[in-house]
């Protein structure tokens, strides 16, 4: 699914319908549309009657209201269809409305069919209806949607720069084991995605951050992270130690300052966080978490969209909020069939797919949690749905394998496998595809919409590092998966291997980092740059 | 509701199986008339894609499962890409940068911890650094200054445990 609306044809008899009409048809049928409060329209022709067939009575079958007459014809099957009856006898009445879902069908063609005006008309007759400050519903502004340009974060021709003439040259940049310093897996694992996220990566080796320059009247985290960068990329293949990076970190995190287990996904948050905050008391500027400019947010901040909706009116409350990962909770594969099929189909597996799926349906609110609703001025059932109003450049899913029971006070963790995939289309995850399937899927710019041409982002993402941890909660070992070029490698701690890709697919994954396609590929050619300008420095011994 | 079959049916069970069937075609319709637009409008998923995807996994378990499938999986190795091994514990020894003494990699954290003195008990204080002004800047959770959603009462039907989703490591 690319995210573009196909604009389908209209039949011979559609066109024909509009040639002679115009919006006229539609425009009229706005009378006898009737909105209601979940987003989905109808056709109501009589307030005071069941609609029946303007030939026979029945009111079985389909009904189908005449745009031309407005008149309501059955259709029980294609050989008896008095809707088509109609059509023979008055020329021309070859388009109806299906009334119990208000689509088009052309009774010749005995299928329905598409018109974007008539899905604009359904549409404003929905803006009409709904109770005021619902915002999902905007026309589409105009050039108001800056050309977001693709922010890789750095010059990639600094990292011909670096340079290492050894034997070991070909094989990827910034490939080096980190020592275990006593439980400090969860922080090595979070390190080599950091280390290999391109657009991060391209910020600190392109030199953005200048750690002569910076000012050191308060400790920098960035600093420190800068350093680890060099020594990872410097050449040197020996495991290396990133213990001037935890000093640093303890300084600024003294809650999380302790040795002992500790959460990687905790880290990977702490220290974007440090990150932004060093940004933000240098930079008077305070733009807001949507627009920071400091590496972290432009990196991996995206913006959540949280919709409330009455259940009784359809007023919903919107609101917007940054986020710099997603945290999803487990599916619950169907205890059934986790094994495959003789086919070889899978039945029944947790899938991350599916879990973003749970993230963002419509969840019924507990009846002890009626919101107040502005509209209807009392509390009322509510529903509440998520999606995702902006994407970052790089995606951190969190699976939330740590289930803890208030009741028994005891916590445990989650073992269940979760298929991923390597690549990843987000598009019916957005606010624009979530809305739009909420008012029944219309031809209509809805709010989140962005039309092709105004931005060089797309929702296609290429997974590109995994965090697993294996063993119990209270004791357990993180390893991070990395794919460069297409080949994953094993970093646990000091040692680095190389696995197949069904290695990978098999893991029990915890987090999983995924970047925009095309800075993936883009990534790569950085890499392939590194490798042509040590070509003829390099000796024999190649990987 | 009763069994099809006219003969044996009583003319009210026969208007329940009438109704229930004109109610399960509009329906079928309703829903054939949804995915209908989906399609035509290219709002579908690729299932062709997402079926690979999920055959590919379910091959990639089965061979990894497998023992004869060599080490790939198991937890030792022998050499790493760069051919060198390394020892259980990492033996690189360098100076602390808080106390100037010679420690071992391995056992750096723990020794880092009593010297700064922090840890368990050192977290009950109230520390008076310039960190810790740093700090009073963000929400003061470690967790997440942009907590970006709350997500309370997400049953999951996991008994009575809901997630956080934090785990510990070694």
């Amino acid at each position: 699914m690319s995210g573009t609306i196909v604009n389908p044809k209209p039949c011979p008899h559609l066109a024909n319908y509009r040639k002679k009409h115009g919006l006229g048809g539609y425009n009229s049928l706005q009378n006898n549309l009737k909105a209601s409060p979940h987003g989905k329209t109808t056709i109501l022709k009589d307030v005071s009657q069941a609609p029946r067939c303007n030939l026979c009575s029945t009111n079985k079958g389909r009904l189908y209201f005449c745009l031309i007459c407005s008149q309501i014809y059955c259709f029980l099957s294609p050989d008896s269809s008095h809707a088509f009856l109609h059509s023979q006898s008055e020329r021309d009445h070859e388009i109806a409305v299906d009334m119990e879902r208000a689509e088009l069908f052309c009774v010749v063609c005995c299928d329905q069919v598409y018109d974007p005006d008539f899905d604009m008309a359904v549409m404003c007759k929905q803006i009409k209806e709904l109770p005021c400050n619902n915002d999902c519903v905007k026309v589409r502004k105009q050039s108001s949607n800056k050309r977001r340009k693709v922010d890789d974060c750095g010059a990639s021709k600094d990292l011909t720069l670096l340079m290492d003439a050894g034997p070991s040259s070909c094989l990827p940049l910034g490939l080096r084991g980190l020592n275990n310093l006593g439980n400090t897996c969860f922080m090595n694992s979070v390190l080599q995605a950091l280390l290999h996220t391109p657009p991060f990566r391209n910020y600190f080796l392109g030199d953005s951050h200048n750690r002569e320059i910076c000012r050191r009247s308060s400790p920098c985290l960035a600093c420190d992270i800068d350093a680890v960068f060099s020594a990872v990329f410097s050449g040197d293949r020996t495991p290396y130690s990133p213990a001037r990076f935890l000093y640093s970190w303890w300084q600024h995190s003294a809650n999380l300052a302790s040795y002992e287990q500790q959460d990687a996904h905790e880290f990977f948050i702490s220290m974007l966080d440090r990150i932004h905050e060093k940004e933000e008391l240098s930079n008077s500027q305070n733009k807001g978490a949507g627009d920071c400019h400091c590496i972290a947010h432009r990196v991996f901040s995206g913006v959540l969209r949280s919709d409330v909706s009455c259940t009784v009116c359809g007023f919903t409350s919107t609101t917007h909020d940054p986020c710099v990962d997603i945290s999803l909770d487990m599916q619950h594969a169907p205890s059934l069939a986790e094994k495959s099929t003789k086919t070889g189909k899978s039945v029944g597996i947790s899938t991350l797919t599916g879990c973003l799926d749970l993230f963002t349906r419509p969840e019924r609110l507990g009846s002890d949690q009626k919101l107040y609703c502005q509209n209807c001025e009392v509390r009322q059932d509510s529903l509440k749905q998520m999606s995702i109003r902006r994407l970052p450049l790089v995606l951190c899913f969190h699976m939330k394998r740590f289930a803890h029971s208030h009741i028994r006070k005891m916590s445990k963790k989650i073992d269940q496998y979760l298929q991923f995939p390597f690549s990843l289309d987000m598009t019916p995850y957005l606010s624009s595809s979530i809305i739009r399937n909420r008012f029944g899927n219309r031809i209509f710019a809805f709010d989140g919409d962005e039309s092709d041409m105004s931005t060089e982002l797309s929702t296609e993402f290429e997974l590109f590092a995994v965090v697993t941890h294996s063993g119990k909660l209270e004791a357990g070992h993180y390893v991070t998966y990395l794919r460069l070029r297409n080949q994953w490698y094993k970093c646990d701690d000091a040692w680095i291997t190389r696995v197949s890709e069904k290695v990978v697919r098999a893991l029990q994954s915890y987090m999983m980092y995924y970047i925009q396609k095309m800075l993936y590929y883009k990534a790569s050619d950085d890499l392939d740059c590194f490798e042509m300008s040590t070509q003829e420095s390099a000796h024999g011994g190649c990987c | 509701m009763s069994a099809p079959n006219e003969e044996y049916a009583s003319p009210h069970s026969q208007l329940s199986s009438h109704f229930f069937g004109d109610l399960l075609d509009s329906i079928i319709v309703d829903i054939a008339s949804e995915c209908h637009r989906i399609a035509r409008l290219g709002l579908d998923r690729n299932l062709e894609e997402e079926e690979e995807e999920l055959r590919l996994s379910a091959q990639a378990r089965v061979r990894v499962a497998d023992p004869s499938n060599g080490g790939e999986t198991n937890g030792k190795y022998v050499v790493d890409i760069f051919g060198q091994t390394h020892p259980a514990v990492a033996n690189e020894i360098f100076e602390c940068m808080n106390c100037g003494r010679s420690i071992m990699a391995g056992r750096f954290a723990p020794h880092l911890e009593k010297c700064m003195g922090k840890g368990r008990k050192a977290r009950m204080k109230a520390t008076r650094s310039s960190t810790a002004s740093q700090t009073r800047h963000s929400r003061g959770s470690p967790i997440s200054l942009y907590s970006p959603y709350s997500n309370s009462n997400r049953s999951n039907g996991v008994d009575d445990y809901c997630n956080e989703g934090g785990l510990d490591d070694q």
